[in-house]
């Protein structure tokens, strides 16, 4: 390898290391809301609605949070969550307002992706329990996107 | 990445989850919900076209009875003119379900005319002119994706100018007005499940505690005293657990969150 050729890879890592440091540095919730969104892509072609509105926050390794969303008889949703931290694993889950999980068998996780299927039995408020199982990070990003047909 | 292959990326992950069944750690099969938050925060405020959609499938609807258009009063207090946008972006919902194309682009240039109003019109003209563009090709579920961008971008503008409180009075007025229709169809034909989708406890606090904490002289408006006594009307009619929501429990409600629409469109 030629003296320029290792100037301009040494370069390359320096600028990459930069990067790297930028993305961590900058990354927010509007970033893992993107993730959440892609999840939801391919749904959209199935006929649901995927709404504007959606919850975030941080969350460190092992940490869940609840959330609760009304939810309609009749109607059939799907809740996506991801995050920008590729080597996270997360996961989402719903529960009912007795606190007797109400998801489909379909729902999946992979990754810094997350998915929960519901068909509701009954009108009311459920409970959507967001968590970051594992994550090299301090503290993680994570957003929280519904949609409905 | 290019939008395919991100796109085939995440199909892939949703069909590999689908077929191998990616799940990680087992969910639990029940939690206790006593150790959770008693808060109601963070709330998303459902669409009134989730409430459609709900009602829909009970029945056909005949929405065209419900489609209101017009230019309405002129407001120049920012709650009223708050509520107001809200409720005529129900209407909007409204027209789509009846897809009647010139309400539903009165109402979007109307929506134009609110956001104006109180000052956060650059937030959604393109959202009003896609709703525009979507209704004279009768593409529905584009006007209602467009409808939703609307309130999110005017509640994101009154966020970002820390006008928190009148972003909340926009859901506020959706959600009566989703509520006035909702209940009108409902006591017409009358139906246990069309009166199941009343059963909104959790959101109903949600708004008490909202306009509870509204005590700034610009909310000390007569309409918004009167929604919170008639929430507090509203309440045990709608939160009765697992018992049924009778018949008459929904007509009151019609007739309580009627008189607050016509209140909210109605200048003093």
């Amino acid at each position: 390898m030629d003296g320029l050729a290792k100037v301009l890879l040494r370069g390359g890592s320096v600028f990459g290391a930069l990067l790297a440091f930028r993305l961590i540095a900058f990354a927010s919730v509007d970033d893992a809301q993107s993730f959440a969104l892609q999840a939801a892509e391919p749904y959209v072609k199935e006929g649901f609605q995927v709404r504007e509105d959606y919850w975030g926050g941080d969350l460190g390794s092992g940490e869940k949070k609840a959330v609760r969303q009304q939810l309609f008889k009749g109607n059939e949703y799907w809740f996506w969550m991801g995050t920008e931290v590729e080597r996270a694993k997360i996961s989402v889950h719903i529960y009912d307002s007795e606190g007797k999980l109400a998801e489909q068998p379909d729902s999946w996780e992979k990754g810094h992706f997350a998915a929960a299927h519901v068909i509701p039995k009954a009108t009311g408020s459920y409970f959507i329990i967001v968590e970051i199982e594992e994550s090299p990070e301090e503290r993680t990003h994570w957003a929280l996107v519904y949609g409905f047909r | 990445m290019s939008l395919f292959v991100k796109y085939f990326k995440l199909s892939a992950i949703a069909v590999l989850a689908l077929t191998l069944g990616a799940h990680g750690t087992q969910a639990p099969q029940r939690i206790d919900v006593k150790q959770l938050s008693k808060k109601v925060e963070d709330v998303v405020v459902p669409l009134p076209n989730e409430v459609f959609g709900a009602l829909n499938k009970l029945g056909s609807v005949n929405w065209r009875e419900y489609v209101r258009t017009g230019k309405g009063s002129n407001f120049t207090e920012r709650p009223r003119i708050a509520l107001l946008l809200g409720t005529v972006i129900a209407d909007g919902f409204i027209a789509v379900q009846a897809e009647d194309a010139p309400a539903v682009k009165e109402i979007g240039q109307r929506v134009q005319t609110l956001a104006k109003g109180i000052g956060v019109e650059r937030s959604i003209t393109q959202h009003a002119k896609a709703i525009v563009e979507a209704a004279d090709k009768r593409k529905w579920d584009n006007v209602r994706q467009e409808l939703d961008r609307t309130q999110n971008s005017v509640q994101q503008a009154m966020n970002e100018v820390n006008d928190e409180k009148l972003s909340q009075l926009v859901s506020l007025g959706g959600w009566l007005r989703g509520t006035a229709v909702l209940t009108a169809v409902v006591t017409k034909h009358f139906s246990t499940e069309g009166a199941e989708l009343l059963h909104q406890p959790d959101l109903l606090v949600y708004f008490q505690t909202k306009l509870n904490a509204m005590p700034e002289p610009q909310f000390k408006v007569a309409i918004i005293r009167e929604i919170q006594e008639a929430l507090e009307q509203v309440k045990p009619m709608i939160d009765v657990g697992n018992a049924r929501i009778s018949p008459e429990s929904v007509r009151k409600v019609n007739e309580i969150t009627a008189r607050l629409d016509y209140g909210i469109v109605t200048k003093d």
